[in-house]
């Protein structure tokens, strides 16, 4: 039984590096090129720095605001498709929209954003706002079908109403576990907000796109640097507020 | 007043955890049910604010049926009847006043209270039930950093909240004292669930021994004599 499932693991890897043409050899004869294309972004040209930091502020704009609107967004929604709160006729069709919306990346909201109301950097908002509250709400879920269910009782028996309930017995247990999350998904939000600049939805990956298109690497290799270090930035101070929190 | 009628509650897949209990407990009385674990206790006195749905019988509060009762009655009822629960189910993060200020939901208005805020006769009340139970001066405290000793003072002063009353603040250290001088003090009524019989015998006025979900002993401590004892605590036969 192992050996069968071994076995067919093997020969779909071994069908796959077939069918994706992936070859070491090839590779290999790749790195010159590689090092080349290194070389001439070398060294990076910091008179395009002042225009990287403007995409990068705006990249980090995309991600806080869609991240902050789909924060709240997604509160109900969490609490609707959470099976221990929320009544089977609610959350069973919640958790399927859920679903659905959440198997669409950003980037593709990006793209049907960009259609719908033009470029720049609002259909990036649009498109991190639709992503994070679907994603978002199934953690915030997760979260409320995890806790206590021992101070929700003890609420209960004051004669508190459900609104109550769910204010004073579910969300103290899981508001920090909420933040955290959000947190985290800002952290993942801007680097995928780096790249929304591609399909023409604003912020820093406009920049990188348009020097590379331009092949003037070495400023595209100024935007790069930019990015390490904006998203770097992010993740350090974000990681330290979620230490904090749990 | 506490009237139970013929109460039965199964819970699922098919548990009979309370077998067809009457039991009236007048106002004032400080009753004390014993029984292994599993005979029906927790049960039972769920069953009394409905937090487990009865599977049939009747419970009346001061006369007014809790069973059946619409949402809105029920809450009424509720908040008559305090409960402290066994592992005394503070919100952990919330402080020591908050927690308190939790057995006054019952009577607050929904909306102010959705936004945190209570009215200053409810904040006054919570903070006189703290000190009612010793522990004004933890107010500010987070619950989790408390003793379990002092969460399970916290737990009875959210439940005095919601029927306040006045009570010399209290020095005492036992908490089944703490609970006998609200019995007589407040003449609150009380039903307490314990494992321990000396603790029964010492501060009840009526003991009541559940076994498997029904009631083998009802009467005062002096009739519980050692063979109705060990009837309450027999070993159950094997399946």
């Amino acid at each position: 039984m192992k050996r069968t499932t071994l076995a067919i693991a093997l020969a779909v890897l071994a069908w796959t590096a077939w069918d994706t043409g992936a070859d070491p050899i090839r590779l290999g004869r790749g790195i010159p090129w590689l090092l080349d294309f290194v070389r001439r972004m070398l060294p990076p040209d910091l008179r395009v720095l002042p225009a990287a930091l403007v995409g990068a502020l705006k990249t980090v704009e995309i991600a806080l605001l869609g991240t902050a609107m789909a924060a709240a967004l997604a509160l109900p929604l969490g609490f609707l498709s959470a099976r221990n709160v929320a009544s089977p006729a609610v959350f069973h069709p919640a958790r399927v929209a859920l679903n659905f919306f959440r198997s669409i990346d950003t980037l593709v909201y990006a793209l049907v954003f960009v259609a719908a109301v033009g470029l720049g950097p609002f259909p990036g908002v649009l498109a991190v706002v639709a992503y994070t509250t679907t994603s978002l709400a199934k953690l915030y879920s997760e979260a409320i079908e995890g806790i206590d269910r021992g101070p929700v009782d003890a609420i209960t028996a004051t004669g508190a109403t459900r609104l109550q309930i769910l204010r004073y017995g579910v969300l103290p247990q899981v508001l920090p576990l909420f933040l955290s999350y959000v947190l985290y998904r800002l952290e993942t939000n801007i680097r995928a907000a780096t790249i929304l600049g591609f399909v023409g939805a604003g912020g820093i990956g406009f920049y990188l796109q348009t020097y590379l298109r331009m092949i003037d690497y070495r400023a595209a290799s100024t935007v790069l640097l930019v990015t390490v270090v904006m998203v770097m930035v992010v993740d350090a101070v974000s990681s330290r507020l979620r230490a904090r929190l749990i | 007043m506490i009237e139970v009628a013929g109460l039965r509650v199964v819970l699922p897949p098919a548990v009979v955890a309370v077998d067809g209990v009457d039991l009236t407990v007048g106002a004032g009385e400080f009753v004390v049910i014993l029984g292994r674990s599993g005979a029906g206790k927790t049960t039972f006195l769920r069953a009394l604010n409905r937090l487990v749905e009865p599977t049939a019988g009747v419970v009346r509060i001061a006369g007014r049926p809790l069973t059946g009762a619409d949402a809105t009655t029920l809450r009424t009822l509720r908040r008559q009847v305090g409960m402290v629960f066994q592992q005394f189910n503070l919100v952990r993060r919330a402080s020591v006043v908050d927690n308190v200020l939790a057995g006054r939901l019952g009577w607050a208005p929904t909306l102010p209270t959705l936004l945190g805020r209570f009215a200053a006769d409810d904040r006054r009340i919570a903070l006189d039930c703290l000190a009612q139970v010793g522990l004004a001066e933890l107010a500010g405290r987070r619950a989790d950093t408390l003793s379990g000793g002092e969460q399970q003072r916290v737990a009875i002063a959210r439940a005095l909240a919601q029927a306040p009353s006045s009570l010399d603040p209290t020095l005492t250290n036992s908490i089944m004292d703490l609970l006998k001088r609200i019995n007589t003090q407040r003449g609150l009524t009380l039903v307490v669930s314990q494992h321990q019989l000396e603790t029964a015998l010492a501060y009840a006025t009526r003991i009541v021994g559940f076994r498997r979900g029904r009631v083998v002993f009802d009467g005062p401590p002096a009739r519980l004599t050692p063979p109705a004892a060990a009837a309450i605590y027999a070993e159950d036969p094997g399946p």
